[in-house]
């Protein structure tokens, strides 16, 4: 394979006249761009039928489970607070999360878990944020159902979710808009979509083993 | 591009608020481009259908992660190459090149005879392309088939710019010089 003249490179590029290269480097913009468009055929298939069939299916088996019902589930239940914490960030937290866990309404005021859940505490250090929530894997990625709290005002997020014990995914949006991972998390996983970005991993533990 | 002139990020609002019909507009938008690159990515129509049909489904489980609807393009393709290079890291070797699939599967021309000549054509360049890494491939695709700039390039893959132009560029010099033995065999 021997390397094209850089005034092909940039024409096909787009950076340069096609009509200033000489009739060589012409001919061989016309082949390669000829090449493209023969394979531009646009496919004959189709899965639109096929597609919409499995989220139709999906849809009546999943009905409203994902929006309505966890949200009453999650504001219906008394609560409990334990905490995971993390070495980065634990001494700059300290003093905030100290506090967070003397307050009243975190104790005694989340749902009590049933046998196979537990639950996650979920704090970010978000200074000037106006919104934090949380979505994940257990919430279906969907906005409006975790939101955090930082009632003092002083940067520190937090708030509390029964989850089924296992592993979760989760980011946190920040201002409705901004998706961040958790620098507490401790473990990533790749999202998937093949950019590089990670979610944050959380894994909940059963309450009954707890006891 | 199917364009009723809603913009993505309605439909998207659309289909979060539960209105799940409103994907299939999602689906006719950008169903013929998607099932174009993975054809090209994987030389085998039914293949490329399984792998778009895969990715659409988890792009409609999925759409609350989508970052910004606004590139919704960008992350449909995201997803399907994903999925076409799990396919290609796990392939059959039953799967048929597309250069001896029916040739049914691209549209072609009313001449019978101009669309010989034509699928002939297709199949001398399929076989070329194939021939391909799979990275020079899809960047070779991306940019040329699906035309698109090295920036929304590099949000399909993950690649940097750079890293991108160098694949096109060796994409270039292999598919020219593949182009131009079998212009020289057929003279």
């Amino acid at each position: 394979m021997s390397p094209i003249d850089p005034r092909l490179q940039e024409a096909l590029d787009g950076e340069r006249d096609p009509g200033t290269l000489p009739a060589d480097l012409r001919d061989a913009y016309e082949r390669l761009t000829g090449a493209a468009r023969l394979l531009a055929g646009t496919p004959r298939l189709s899965v639109a039928a096929r597609v919409m069939a499995e989220i139709r299916q999906t849809t009546r088996s999943e009905p409203a489970e994902n929006t309505l019902r966890r949200a009453l589930r999650w504001l219906g239940r008394p609560r409990a607070v334990t905490v995971r914490l993390r070495p980065v960030w634990t001494l700059a937290l300290a003093a905030g999360l100290t506090a967070i866990l003397l307050l009243p309404f975190q104790v005694g005021s989340l749902p009590t878990p049933g046998e196979a859940e537990g639950v996650a505490q979920f704090v970010g250090h978000f200074p000037g944020a106006r919104s934090v929530e949380v979505v994940g894997s257990f919430n279906d990625w969907s906005r409006g159902m975790l939101h955090l709290n930082d009632d003092d005002g002083d940067g520190i997020w937090h708030g509390a979710a029964v989850l089924p014990a296992g592993q979760h995914e989760y980011m946190f949006v920040v201002d409705g808009e901004r998706w961040v991972p958790d620098p507490l998390a401790g473990r990533y996983v790749d999202d998937g979509f093949g950019a590089g970005h990670q979610n944050s991993l959380l894994i909940v533990r059963p309450t009954a083993t707890e006891r | 591009m199917v364009n009723d002139g809603t913009p993505d990020v309605e439909v998207v609002a659309r289909v979060l608020g539960g209105d799940g019909e409103a994907f299939g507009i999602l689906i006719r938008r950008y169903e013929p481009g998607l099932l174009r690159f993975a054809t090209r990515m994987l030389g085998n129509p039914d293949a490329a259908a399984d792998a778009v049909a895969e990715s659409l489904v988890r792009a409609y489980r999925h759409l609350a992660q989508c970052r910004d609807p606004a590139r919704l393009r960008s992350w449909l393709y995201r997803i399907t190459g994903n999925r076409c290079r799990s396919h290609l890291a796990r392939r059959h070797t039953t799967d048929i090149p597309l250069s001896e699939a029916p040739a049914t599967a691209l549209a072609d021309g009313t001449d019978a005879w101009a669309a010989l000549e034509r699928r002939e054509q297709v199949a001398l360049v399929e076989r070329a392309l194939v021939a391909l890494p799979a990275e020079k491939r899809e960047a070779f695709v991306l940019k040329h088939v699906e035309g698109m700039s090295y920036e929304e390039m590099a949000a399909v893959t993950g690649a940097r710019i750079p890293t991108l132009k160098m694949r096109v560029h060796r994409a270039r010099e292999a598919l020219l010089e593949a182009l131009e033995e079998a212009y020289d065999e057929s003279n």
